[in-house]
């Protein structure tokens, strides 16, 4: 937060005290990552129609708006503003309208502790990384909220499933980040990326093989994290009619796909900040690191919708088999492989 | 346990051969059309809407006896060498592109045409008149000879019309 804080005490001099000046840069910080959430909702929307369009040899929306549909996600929400919200009868009212709020804001938590740029971090804080991974965990809790206060046993089944997944895929999603702690000594986001500096063969994924599988690893449990591509059983359209969100309308479903959305940039936000190196460029000094950030973390979305798109879905029980069975071990495997290689190095302390 | 590998190293193995599918198609032109403005070049007897060029049609009926549907309406008067047909009216609420008409026409005046776009508002717009009840068309051979109308196998004269 330093760069809003010092951009604050410029414009206002001595006119703020230093704790106006926390709370002024504090609240633009929000202000920012609430925007950006709402801009992934909006642009990666757009993206998602014209790689699936693409993908199946067709084109995606081309109509609204000059250059292939861009305007599409504004008459999108147009439209989504437009409808009727409807509480099913003897749905549990209080639960109904918290459940999106939470998902929401399980989402918006986790933007507080991601390092775009050198001093643009909302809060930096020494557990970022654990932080991040456990304020996320609080959006399983919207998810059974949702599906219990719809009254209706498909969304109670997609709600359990979704929740089963999540709270499951979370092990080998954080196992596999723990190579990256022992190699930086700290759970601090900005130490994990200034450790990175140097050019594309510093970034972690390159660091050893053990970091590289864990960087696939890591790719695949966020994956199953936001509930995309084949690990979307929980909400799919044709087997439990859109699972835990099927009572939903309006506004109150629009949450739920902005937080989806949300996920999908944040999660791949935290890949770039502990595996690929950051803002750091692939090499030469430090230039437009903001930039640098968002363009990576784009590409690992865009990689994220390719595979959305090529494989089908996996069958619930096939979903825990991977996880428990093959992704915990490989983690495991990845945590002892980092950690003897960093000592046969000679890295560890 | 040789199991479990080799079922991981399938997995990423054909999990990278779809996204190789995938990536050649995500880079490649789509084949959708963009109709209106693009639109697709049509082969020589595709079968269209009906057109009837009344300067050959000469009333003889065998396009409305023939139709499966009854979309063809035609009304004529007189008798003999006075018969004029006043209407010839194709129903396009019924049609169903068939193609018996054409294939039943003698002179060669009922034809599909290249036209398929033809969306509309109201659907009594879509009964397609083809003669102007003011010009009636002769019927009779010896009538269509005298005024000009075409006959097929006649002595060579001026054709009105194509």
């Amino acid at each position: 937060m330093e760069l809003m804080t010092d951009l604050f005490g410029k414009i206002f001099g001595d006119g703020l005290s230093p704790t106006g000046l926390l709370i002024a840069g504090g609240l633009t910080m929000a202000l920012i990552m609430s925007l950006v959430m709402a801009l992934c909702a909006i642009v990666f929307t757009w993206t998602e129609r014209k790689v699936a369009g693409f993908i199946q040899s067709r084109y995606g929306p081309m109509r609204v708006g000059r250059f292939h549909g861009v305007l599409q996600p504004v008459a999108d929400m147009v439209k989504i503003l437009g409808k009727e919200d409807i509480i099913p009868a003897e749905a549990d009212k209080p639960l109904f309208m918290l459940a999106p709020l939470i998902i929401f804001i399980g989402s918006l938590l986790a933007w507080a502790a991601i390092p775009f740029a050198p001093g643009f971090i909302a809060a930096d804080l020494d557990l970022g990384l654990f932080y991040i991974f456990a304020v996320s965990s609080g959006a399983v809790a919207g998810i059974l909220m949702a599906g219990w206060a719809s009254n209706n046993k498909w969304a109670l089944y997609g709600a359990a499933r979704g929740a089963a997944q999540m709270v499951s895929y979370e092990i080998p999603l954080a196992l596999s980040c723990i190579p990256v702690v022992m190699l930086t000594g700290s759970l601090n986001m900005n130490d994990i990326v200034i450790n990175q500096q140097g050019g594309i063969w510093n970034w972690y994924v390159f660091h050893d093989p053990f970091l590289f599988l864990a960087f696939m690893l890591y790719f695949v449990a966020s994956i199953a994290e936001v509930n995309r591509g084949p690990f979307d059983m929980p909400e799919t359209e044709s087997e439990l009619v859109a699972g835990y969100h099927v009572e939903y309308t309006g506004m109150r479903f629009a949450f739920f796909f902005l937080a989806e959305y949300a996920n999908l940039f944040l999660v791949s936000c935290i890949a770039t900040a502990v595996f690929l190196g950051g803002w750091h460029p692939v090499a030469g000094p430090v230039v437009l690191p903001g930039l640098v950030f968002v363009i990576k973390a784009v590409l690992l979305v865009l990689l994220q919708m390719w595979v959305r798109w090529t494989l089908p879905r996996l069958r619930v029980d096939q979903l825990m088999h991977t996880c428990w069975k093959v992704m915990v071990p490989l983690t495991l495997l990845c945590v002892l492989g980092a950690g003897i290689w960093m000592m046969a190095t000679g890295e560890l302390g | 346990m040789t199991e479990y590998v080799r079922d991981i190293c399938d997995t990423v193995i054909s999990t990278l051969k779809g996204m190789r599918i995938t990536g050649k198609h995500l880079v490649r032109k789509p084949v959708t059309l963009q109709y209106p403005d693009e639109r697709w070049v049509l082969p020589e007897r595709f079968k269209g809407f009906i057109i009837n060029e009344t300067a050959r049609c000469d009333g003889c009926l065998r396009c409305a006896k023939v139709c499966p549907v009854g979309c063809i309406y035609i009304e004529t008067t007189g008798k003999g060498k006075d018969r004029f047909m006043h209407r010839y009216a194709v129903d396009y609420n019924k049609c169903i592109w068939c193609g018996l008409c054409t294939v039943e026409c003698p002179t060669g005046a009922c034809q599909h045409s290249l036209d398929y776009d033809h969306s509309l508002y109201d659907r009594k717009r879509l009964v397609y008149e083809f003669v102007d009840p003011r010009q009636p068309i002769p019927c009779h051979k010896a009538r269509r000879l005298e005024l000009g109308y075409y006959v097929p196998d006649a002595d060579p004269g001026p054709e009105k019309g194509e």
